[in-house]
């Protein structure tokens, strides 16, 4: 019993290290196309693994790769030429798969 | 529109064709995006587009109206090049206005008498938008050797929910035109089914007299 949940501590720090996501308050999402735009911008970037924009939360989450990051210059720079503003940029451990969820229930 | 003589519906019709093609939707979608879309439009128009934005300032592309007259077998059929721009775009927390700008040219050729003529257009945009509500104003000037024509569009939308990138959106717009110049007095009044999700937009409505108009778009 013990090793079990031994092993899913395990499994989770290492979860949450594989999970660097970069989290960005974002001006002018009003649309789902804007949010098609950032999406296919951000997706072309090597780091990046997943890409989650929330229209309701202003808000465009980056999960990089595994040892990889994006400066924040050049987050900066992909979202002013899609045609957007970033207000903020905060980094996190939380995956995509988290974000979603905190979002559904609105924390 | 019944009344006026064929020598002024078909090119009318034509100037409401090719604004109907855009006034609904942004002339630019996003950087690097194309745009394809499909129009019928009362019975008298069919177009298609293709537009390339290589960045979300401009955007390039052409398309292919034809027009065929309610009340006699007059026929247009255009072929056109045209440059979107978007010289101002404003972001705010939970809204986004812009102000648009293009221009084209292109060849329309005139079916009953199997003339062609050189045609050019400008026009610009401005809009307002959030999840909620949506509101445009938009001019469209035409001009060839045989017409030259002004059509002003309003366009006022209001979204029952606030969609989200997953969710589908839907909208309810009331639009409204005016056509200056000698083609034609008064305002036309039509009320639209906007419903989007991802990279698909399809549009459908009817105006005032019941004629039906519908859109198919995908961007990608």
């Amino acid at each position: 019993m013990k090793s079990s949940k031994l092993l899913i501590v395990f499994a989770l720090i290492a979860t949450s290290a594989y999970s660097d996501t970069i989290e960005m308050t974002v001006n002018g999402l009003v649309c789902g196309f804007c949010a098609q735009g950032i999406e296919k911008t951000l997706r072309k970037n090597p780091a990046t693994a997943d890409v989650l924009v929330s229209l309701e939360n202003r808000l465009v989450a980056v999960v990089t790769r595994e040892g990889t990051d994006i400066p924040d210059t050049d987050l900066r720079k992909a979202l002013t030429n899609a045609g957007y503003d970033v207000k903020a940029i905060e980094r996190t451990h939380r995956s995509v798969n988290e974000l979603r969820t905190v979002l559904k229930e609105g924390k | 529109m019944k009344n006026l003589p064929g020598r002024i519906a078909v090119p009318m019709t034509l100037m409401i064709g090719a604004a109907c093609a855009s006034a609904v939707a942004k002339p630019i979608a996003f950087a690097d995006g194309t745009t394809v879309m499909a129009e019928y439009g009362a019975g008298t128009m069919t177009e298609v587009q293709a537009f390339y934005a290589p960045t979300f300032r401009y955007s390039l592309g052409g398309g292919h109206l034809s027009l065929n007259s309610a009340e006699n077998d007059d026929a247009r059929d255009i072929t056109y090049l045209r440059l979107n721009y978007l010289p101002k775009r404003w972001n705010f927390e939970a809204a986004q206005a812009n102000v648009f700008v293009w221009g084209g040219a292109g060849r329309a050729h005139i079916g009953e008498t199997g003339d062609d003529e050189f045609t050019w257009n400008a026009g610009g945009q401005i809009d307002y938008e959030t999840r909620r509500v949506y509101a445009s104003l938009r001019t469209d000037y035409y001009d060839a050797s045989a017409f030259s024509h002004r059509i002003d569009t309003l366009q006022l939308g209001i979204a029952p929910y606030e969609h989200d990138y997953e969710t589908l959106a839907v909208w309810f717009v009331i639009q409204g035109r005016e056509y200056t110049g000698d083609l034609f007095e008064g305002t036309e009044w039509a009320a639209l089914l906007r419903l989007f999700k991802h990279s698909a937009w399809l549009e459908a409505g009817a105006t005032r007299e019941g004629k039906l108009q519908a859109m198919l778009m995908f961007n990608f």
